[in-house]
């Protein structure tokens, strides 16, 4: 009789403790600190008498597809966050520490969910969460938390997340701002998206397709694998096909081996190729000289020797690297957490919520000049808050990251009119 | 026609890598009865051995000297982390082979660092005609450097001792150890042949293209080059590599013209619906020994 006392009782706490009825991680609990932040102060603390915030990232850092990205960006950020503590930290209380929890995800959404898993209780919020696949695998607890995260990747999905703080325009806007720029520059006629699976790859395409319907122009959609040698079937679908433009969105590698055969096979077309498109080292590679009279590159911001304050903070906090705009993006990236922990920090709801409400109620972000401040619009309904000015920039052997603008901030009339009531890539 | 034979020529180029890859495979499984699943990274170092040296020593000489290096790589590996577990179960072999990968590629990766790396290759994408057909140069310096290749491993394998050795030692090793044939070096110069033949490998993929931390995985397209040819085979490899990219090649042209209900991107399966296919009809390969086993 007595173990079925014991059994119920069991059954019971179990029961409780599931429902979170008893817990003991009891975050919101009166004179408690909130996770992730102390009011000892950070590691490497440039004033010891503030207190701690502690952001994690998770990156891809060795062994992922975008490791050659993922470094600079988190590098950007370290730098971005030490000038901050530097200047006084955030509303004279605290500083941000963005090195004690920075986890690899090798570009794998289950690595990715299980080292966020791991810093989750000790964390406010992410500084960087790479990825599109990756950060969808941890969406739903970010939701179910209320920890904010600056992603790492552009896709449209992210405008519908409160809790996800993106910055700059994403692939679908981008894409359409080529294809209205293209109707400008190049008066194309067909236009043609290669482009790799997923919300990459294929939320641009979506941008290219409505932009294509809009300007009465016939669109094909090439989706292909990633992988040079894997580019046979899109270099033969350019060349018999022949669109007058193709929006490229694939890693650098496929995209000079798509831009430098296609060239060879006698392609006389227009490429413009998203930001992950290009990388420097393609001005030493065969596809040189194609890439120089046929490609373009959008961009979601301008590249790294920029002239504004935030570009010159950047190089000055970034002494001695080799120039790379995957600094100058997860520099920029940084920009909205900073706006809203201030935020946070003046409004005396120092917590996760606090941290919540604080982005919902950005308007604008002061990006030092590197974007314009409607782009660190969290507030209102995702249609009117969706960023929508880019970039095109050109091939340049003298620029430092190899590219120059030719045309600065813009949106093209598809852009402007178009509804975002949900994530582009679902409608290709 | 015309654009049948240029994408045949393709597929020959991409094929005559993935065959002298798979020639490696081979020559290790013969030796040792193991898949070396080292391939890949001794491949990916191969490339980016010549990606270094092209820049001090003009590209030829490097592919020679990445050659040596890499063999001498794979030797080390062989001596270091394969000879002692001889007489274990092939799958543990196996496995080993797996985590040398991974090492070897962790290592070359900071070789090659964030950018795409070039090999210095003299072809480009410059293209060449051939009566009516234009071809890409590479390709057919592919197709060139991979017949030497083979023509020289074969001519090793018929006429010097150390390949009459091997032989003996691939087909019964114990009577082969009684007849005073040294099975250790054997096993070592099946390993130092193929990773020479894997830094070849390596240096061709990058031509064009270049290369960046990704590339190993186009390696793995020589597993079913072997299968399909016989795990035992030489010529098995060489036929089985050239099948695997002359088909691949046909489905990246065609398939989307002629069988678009397959799908955007089927020519990246083929190599293994090629296997699959050759499986169900020969499960020994085309070229492989049928093993005989008493029940």
């Amino acid at each position: 009789m007595k173990s079925r006392y014991v059994v119920a009782s069991a059954a019971l706490v179990a029961l409780l403790s599931a429902c979170g009825v008893i817990r003991g991680d009891d975050e919101g609990g009166k004179g408690a600190q909130a996770a992730g932040v102390t009011s000892e102060p950070c590691p490497t603390a440039v004033d010891k008498k503030k207190g701690c915030i502690y952001l994690g990232t998770v990156s891809d850092l060795t062994a992922g597809p975008f490791a050659a990205l993922a470094v600079p960006i988190t590098d950007a950020q370290k730098a971005f966050w030490a000038r901050v503590n530097k200047a006084g930290g955030i509303g004279g209380r605290y500083e941000v520490d963005v090195t004690k929890f920075v986890r690899d995800n090798k570009y794998n959404p289950e690595v990715h969910r299980q080292v966020y898993n791991e810093m989750k209780d000790q964390v406010l919020g992410l500084a960087q969460t790479l990825g599109s696949p990756t950060t969808a695998a941890i969406l739903g607890d970010l939701k179910a938390n209320s920890v904010v995260a600056a992603p790492a990747s552009w896709t449209s999905a992210w405008e519908f997340e409160d809790v996800i703080l993106e910055t700059g325009a994403n692939y679908c806007v981008e894409a359409m701002n080529s294809v209205d720029y293209a109707m400008e520059a190049y008066k194309p006629k067909s236009v043609m998206a290669v482009h790799l699976a997923g919300d990459y790859g294929a939320d641009a395409a979506a941008g290219a397709k409505i932009a294509a319907e809009r300007n009465g122009l016939t669109f094909t959609g090439v989706e292909t694998p990633s992988g040079a040698t894997e580019q046979g079937r899109a270099i033969t679908e350019i060349t018999k096909n022949k669109p007058d433009l193709v929006i490229l969105t694939t890693g650098p590698a496929d995209a000079a081996t798509i831009v430098g055969q296609a060239a060879a096979a006698g392609f006389k077309g227009r490429f413009i190729g998203t930001g992950p498109t290009w990388n420097p080292a393609l001005l030493k590679s065969p596809a040189a000289p194609a890439l120089k009279a046929l490609y373009e590159q959008s961009a979601p911001g301008r590249p790294w020797d920029s002239d504004t304050p935030g570009h010159r903070a950047m190089r000055e906090a970034l002494p001695g690297v080799t120039p790379n705009d995957g600094y100058t993006s997860g520099w920029a990236w940084a920009y909205p957490m900073k706006a809203a922990l201030e935020k946070m920090v003046a409004s005396g709801d120092i917590s996760r919520k606090g941290l919540l409400a604080a982005v919902k109620s950005l308007r604008t972000v002061d990006y030092e000049g590197m974007l314009p401040p409607e782009a660190g619009n969290f507030a209102g309904d995702p249609d009117a808050a969706t960023f929508r000015q880019t970039l095109v920039n050109k091939v340049d052997d003298k620029a430092l990251t190899g590219v120059t603008t030719v045309k600065d901030f813009f949106v093209g009339p598809t852009a402007k009119g178009h509804t975002f009531d949900g994530p582009c890539y679902a409608k290709l | 026609m015309k654009a049948l034979l240029e994408t045949l020529i393709r597929g020959l180029g991409n094929g005559s890598v993935y065959a002298l890859l798979a020639l490696g495979f081979v020559i290790i499984y013969k030796a040792t009865r193991v898949i070396s699943f080292a391939q890949p990274a001794l491949m990916l170092a191969g490339a980016v051995a010549v990606s270094h040296l092209a820049e001090v020593t003009g590209f030829y000489t490097a592919v020679l000297l990445a050659g040596l290096l890499i063999a001498g790589v794979a030797l080390a590996v062989e001596r270091i982390a394969i000879r002692p577990m001889v007489g274990r179960p092939v799958f543990v072999v196996a496995i080993i082979t797996l985590g040398v990968d991974i090492v070897v590629r962790v290592v070359v990766n900071a070789f090659i660092g964030r950018d795409v790396r070039q090999v210095g290759d003299p072809w480009g994408f410059d293209q060449v005609a051939l009566g009516p057909l234009v071809v890409q140069q590479r390709w057919l310096a592919m197709l060139a450097v991979t017949a030497v290749l083979v023509g020289l491993l074969f001519a090793f394998f018929r006429y010097t001792r150390y390949g009459l050795a091997m032989r003996a030692a691939a087909f019964d090793q114990e009577t082969a150890l009684a007849q005073g044939v040294s099975v250790g070096m054997v096993f070592a110069l099946s390993w130092g042949l193929a990773g020479f033949l894997a830094a070849v490998a390596g240096m061709f993929v990058g031509t064009g293209q270049g290369i960046e931390q990704g590339t190993w995985v186009i390696a793995l397209k020589a597993l079913p080059a072997i299968i399909v040819g016989g795990l035992d085979s030489l010529g098995g490899a060489v036929a089985g590599g050239l099948v695997v990219g002359v088909v691949e090649s046909l489905f990246q042209s065609y398939q989307g013209e002629y069988a678009p209900w397959l799908g955007q991107n089927f020519a990246v399966v083929t190599p293994y619906v090629v296997m699959l296919v050759v499986l169900l009809v020969r499960p020994y390969g085309l070229f492989g020994t049928r093993e005989v086993e008493r029940v």
